[in-house]
């Protein structure tokens, strides 16, 4: 049995979203994943929603998740993590045979969120870790293992972040996108260094649901399947003092994990579109490196613009890599589609203080 | 189909205590290392690892899952978190369930950890914020409030005594006195329940289960793996889970249709279909004693609810009796760290269905039984049902443990260890979008407001932009209803949202009101005055008192009260149809809120060694076997092999002088991303004995040349000190 994906809905991204609450974005993005699948929220057998409690601004914010997806008293249940790791709990749900189609949601409404540091720095550990100082300081420490023990510098970190900004410029769902060179990359205000703020992803708002379902059963609702071939997810040590900083090991577990279950000997002559998570650009670098890709793979690579330009969406940033993933395998991804891509592998990343990673393979009809 | 049963073949867990020495990971870790050794497996033998914990407001960590990641076993293999709020222990089993039924992984390791101490004043803090940020939260309400609303409901609904629901109270603690792990046990009467200070009527203190710190874990397996390893496995043959709409004042609160539905989905799934015949054991949630009765109505898909009320009076929930109910002693005996509550349930199933239950193993051959949990707002229910071949009583590990052989250690107070405080500065500014501004208008204007969904029919309160009920539909029209209603619950209070006692003789009214003109049972909740507490009746007709309109704001505070009124019923007021606000800079204002917790968090066992040491201007790590390495900083367990250590015993001197850098950040920004008028450079050291280091700021001196290998030293602290004064300086 195979899992498809039926649909897709996104609705963002934005640097501020005051005309829509979160429950009317996501019902927007939900609304149009329905239509793109062909189905009825009543129709689904079970919904896995991600998010944090401290993003989303509850003490409990499950309790906020089943109405604005129409999927009041059904089976539902929300995995703080990321994106992608939501749609490997969907796609075991529906391996176990007792679901047929299930919906995975998540959102960001990060303009809600006034103190969005103080959120990120009050997931370090409060023991030893919490320094007083901004939760930034750990991609600085990275950003400089990483460096050291690689053969990339701070150029190639810089010109990533711009490339990703300038190629955007095409994308009307990447509000980020500007106009930036590699000098105004390393001279932008230092935040914690080698960091700059033009290495970083802004966070920004948007929603995104996803309707997967077993390949036997619904394809004739789908306007366009698109296979869930591998699905891997695994987390480097949380105890920042005993991880390599150098490397992502959460990123290479899940990989490998992806890669055995889709087949995939040698990713960078099997995949044709790559979506690597970018929420400071040495990061992509280091998680290409992790995935097995060189940089001849870099022009496919991000053609959206990734999250330096589109935003950071804490739960949901990959999510927005997904949809564009499932635009660029049905040949519907405009000014940046990518000619023939026909296996599309999507990665995702916490964040700091984690390294917990999850990476998806995606391939179109023509599999 | 595939063989794809999963079993239960191993379990372990901590003392429940109302506050724990251990790190939230340290505790985890315990329960895991029990685990393991219960199913004869190593950390190597598990493929993946499923997180459970409830609020992160509780243990006091943002992403708290990723911080459990080590002390759950969860380094270098896929783990996941799940959540389900107060449903999330037996949620836990069933994501465990879906990770190995897959076919995916053979293993699975389940942990569920609460640790609620760090959460202070009082934990009940933490509830304020699960209401919705606008039209809830204004009103300071707390879970206890809407336990004591349900209860009020139930009691109506039932006809139920306050005297007759103590019983289950009673029933839990005696029950839990047999539990190895159980914080509150003891021997108490109705009497004592009933004369137990009232928190907010009907509930009474002895109705409630306490807040504690443990952490729960169990191994899964697939069928090939427990026959390999297990004498009796337990098989986990049905799962449910629903999830109700967060309106949770727009249905009626008796009867928790969402957990039958659960159940109903277990069952079908396990092929039972008498429950009150096939099922030999229960474990329903027990967080207030009336849960459990409320909850057994679901689970014996019994909506008149007689069968439990003969039950109950027939004795039949003793241990003894055909139908057990809490044999473990639940959460109101053995306490309730929210998540992990959920899964010693489960394990309870798995001790008596194994036969290794010891004292407390049921009087009749159990086969099967039924665990569950339910959370949120009066909102999920999860439901487990679990089954054996039929397991004799026998003398095991598990049969025989008494509490001096858990793990877990309890405080009297903060100040035996070295501990640290905290204050996140959590602060939001809410989008309305138009449906909540259009609400928020209304109430500026002295109307209460609801849409008209043109597929179902319900003018909902308050206005949304979808049905959520009919396929989200688009719903336009908005209406101006009577601010006039009926008490559909209420409680009468005498405490704070933060647990606080209120003033002596203030009584606070908290009703939820069904608004006339929108469908049956839409309701909102508001306070009630002008009142006798002791005359505030279900049925009685109110009516909204407004402050005047030069001092409303758009905020659900605009109604200052409702007070009763003498009208019969509802009153021929047509709802007048209103355009919706038109949403420009002025009206799209946000809705500010925060999330106002403090936390003081103990140091831990290997956290307690670090600080003790670094008072003393001194540094060790600790020896780990397995690694043959030092651990740095002090653990007391080691997340590769997940082997106990022990930060004293193998505790190896390190010279704090001898810290080289690792690595370093210079930082122009401070914890709130505010820019620093002085730059901070923050460093990772390690230390030529240890593997591991330690993070902490350089002290820069002129002439410093800070750079990777600079030789430094740590800094003796003062007493009290936590990470934010961790320093070095240069040694040269
Ligand atoms: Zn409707
Ligand atoms: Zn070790």
């Amino acid at each position: 049995m195979g899992v498809v994906v039926l649909g897709v809905g996104y609705c963002g991204s934005f640097p501020t979203s005051s005309g829509l609450s979160y429950r009317e974005l996501i019902a927007r993005a939900a609304s149009m994943a329905y239509q793109d699948a062909g189905i009825n929220p009543e129709q689904i057998d079970g919904a896995v929603t991600v998010e944090e409690d401290f993003i989303s601004g509850y003490s409990i914010a499950d309790e906020y998740t089943p109405d604005q997806i129409g999927m009041v008293r059904k089976p539902i249940y929300t995995v703080p993590g990321d994106f992608l790791q939501g749609i490997g709990s969907a796609v075991m749900q529906i391996k176990t045979g007792r679901f047929k189609t299930v919906v995975v949601a998540s959102f960001s409404k990060a303009s809600n969120v006034l103190t969005k540091d103080e959120v990120v720095g009050f997931a370090y550990d409060p023991i030893f870790n919490r320094l007083g100082v901004t939760p930034h300081y750990l991609a600085g420490i990275e950003m400089q293992h990483f460096l050291s023990g690689s053969s990339f510098t701070a150029v190639d970190v810089a010109e990533f972040s711009a490339k990703s900004r300038n190629s955007a410029l095409c994308n009307p769902l990447a509000p980020y996108a500007s106009r930036v060179n590699v000098s105004d990359v390393l001279g932008a205000r230092s935040v914690a260094s080698p960091v700059t703020e033009l290495m970083m992803a802004r966070p920004a708002d948007a929603a995104v649901v996803v309707v997967l379902g077993t390949d036997d059963e619904v394809m004739d609702t789908a306007r366009k399947p698109v296979y869930v071939t591998g699905t891997g997810w695994a987390s480097g040590n949380s105890i920042i003092e005993r991880r390599d900083h150098g490397i992502s090991a959460g990123t290479a577990l899940a990989a490998k994990m992806a890669y055995a279950e889709a087949n995939i000997e040698n990713p960078e002559a099997e995949i044709d579109v790559a979506y690597v998570c970018d929420i400071y650009a040495h990061r992509a670098l280091m998680h290409m490196e992790a995935l097995g890709l060189s940089c001849d793979m870099l022009p496919f690579v991000n053609p959206d613009g990734g999250a330096q330009a589109g935003g950071d969406l804490f739960e949901a940033t990959s999510g927005a890599r997904f949809f564009d993933a499932v635009r660029q395998l049905r040949g519907e991804a405009g000014v940046h589609q990518i000619e023939g891509a026909e296996r599309a592998l999507v990665h995702g990343w916490r964040g700091v203080p984690t390294d917990t990673c999850a990476v998806v393979i995606l391939e179109g009809e023509g599999r | 189909m595939k063989n794809n049963r999963v079993a239960v073949i191993g379990a372990g867990m901590t003392r429940f205590v109302r506050r724990a020495n251990e790190s939230s990971g340290e505790l985890a870790s315990q329960a895991v290392q029990m685990a393991l050794q219960d199913a004869g497996l190593t950390i190597d033998d598990i493929d993946c690892v499923c997180l459970g914990t409830a609020p992160d407001a509780f243990d006091g960590i943002h992403m708290n899952g990723e911080n459990l990641i080590a002390g759950s076993g969860g380094r270098h293999k896929p783990y996941m978190r799940h959540y389900v709020g107060g449903g999330t222990g037996v949620m836990s089993p069933i994501h465990g369930w879906m990770h190995v039924a897959s076919g995916k992984f053979r293993t699975c390791l389940v942990v569920c950890e609460e640790k609620m101490s760090p959460c202070n004043p009082h934990p009940a803090g933490a509830f304020l914020t699960i209401f919705d940020h606008t039209t809830e939260q204004p009103l300071e309400l707390t879970l206890i409030h809407i336990f004591s609303i349900e209860m009020c409901r139930f009691m109506h609904t039932y006809g139920y005594t306050e005297e007759e629901i103590a019983q289950i109270s009673v029933l839990c603690k005696k029950n839990a006195m047999d539990h190895p792990a159980a914080q509150i046990a003891q021997q108490i009467t109705v009497k004592d329940v009933m004369s137990s200070p009232v928190l907010s009527w009907p509930v009474k203190r002895l109705d409630i289960s306490p807040t504690s710190d443990a952490a729960v874990a169990i191994v899964l397996a697939n069928e090939t793996v427990a026959r390999n390893h297990c004498k009796a496995p337990v098989f986990i043959e049905g799962v449910g889970y629903r999830l109700d709409t967060a309106y949770w004042c727009t249905r009626d609160l008796a009867f928790p249709n969402y957990v039958a539905m659960a159940a109903r989905d277990a069952y079908e799934m396990a092929g039972i279909t008498q429950p009150a015949d096939q099922i030999d054991i229960w474990e329903p949630y027990d967080p207030f004693d009336y849960k459990a009765l409320h909850h057994m109505n679901a689970l014996l898909l019994d909506k008149g609810g007689r069968r439990t009320k003969e039950l109950l009076h027939s004795g039949a929930f003793e241990r003894s009796g055909s139908h057990p109910l809490c044999p473990s002693g639940g959460a109101l005996g053995v306490g309730n760290p929210i998540a992990a509550t959920g899964l010693m349930k489960i394990a309870e199933l798995y001790f008596q269905l194994s036969g290794q239950a010891g004292k407390r193993q049921v009087n009749k051959n159990a086969l099967r039984g039924v665990a569950q949990a339910w959370g949120d707002l009066m909102q999920v229910g999860t439901v487990v049902v679990m089954s054996s071949e039929g397991g004799m009583p026998r003398t095991t590990p598990w049969s025989q443990k008494k509490a001096e052989d858990l793990p877990g250690t309890a405080l009297k107070s903060f100040d035996e260890v070295p501990h640290f405080k905290y204050e996140p500065d959590l602060r939001y500014a809410w989008d309305n979008g138009q449906a909540l501004t259009t609400y928020l208008d209304g109430l500026k204007k002295g109307h209460i407001r609801g849409s008209k969904c043109p597929k179902c029919n319900r003018m909902m309160i308050p206005v949304r932009q979808f049905c959520e009920i009919c396929n989200l539909q688009a719903v336009n029209d908005v209406y101006d209803l009577p601010d006039s209603g009926t008490v559909q619950t209420f409680t009468l209070s005498n405490v704070n949202w933060d647990s606080s006692p209120l003033p002596d003789g203030k009584v606070n009214i908290f009703a939820v009101i069904a608004i006339d003109g929108a469908t049956e049972e839409m309701g909102l909740i508001h306070k009630l005055s002008e009142v006798k507490p002791k005359d505030v009746k279900i049925g009685m007709r109110v009516k909204a008192v407004w402050k005047p309109e030069a001092e409303r704001t758009g905020n659900i505070l605009d109604i200052q009260y409702f007070k009763p009124v003498s009208d019969k019923g509802q009153s021929d007021i047509r709802p007048r149809q209103i355009k919706p606000v038109e949403l420009d800079a002025i009206s799209a204002q946000p809705f500010k809120g925060r999330i106002p917790m403090k936390y003081i968090y103990t140091a831990g066992q290997g956290g307690g060694r670090f600080y003790k040491d670094l008072f003393e201007g001194k540094l060790s790590g600790t020896y780990c076997k397995a690694c043959d390495a030092v651990h740095m900083p002090p653990t007391s367990f080691c997340e590769v092999s997940m082997t106990r250590l022990d930060p004293e015993k193998d505790a190896r001197v390190v010279n704090p002088k001898s810290g080289v850098v690792a690595a370093f950040t210079v930082v122009h920004e401070d914890r709130s991303g505010h820019q620093l008028n002085e730059p901070k450079v923050v460093v990772q050291v390690e230390f030529p004995e240890a593997f591991g280091s330690v993070f902490g700021k350089l002290e820069v001196k002129d002439g410093d040349v800070i750079e990777v290998g600079m030789p430094v030293e740590l800094v003796k602290l003062s007493k009290g000190a936590g990470a934010e004064q961790i320093t070095f300086r240069s040694r040269a």
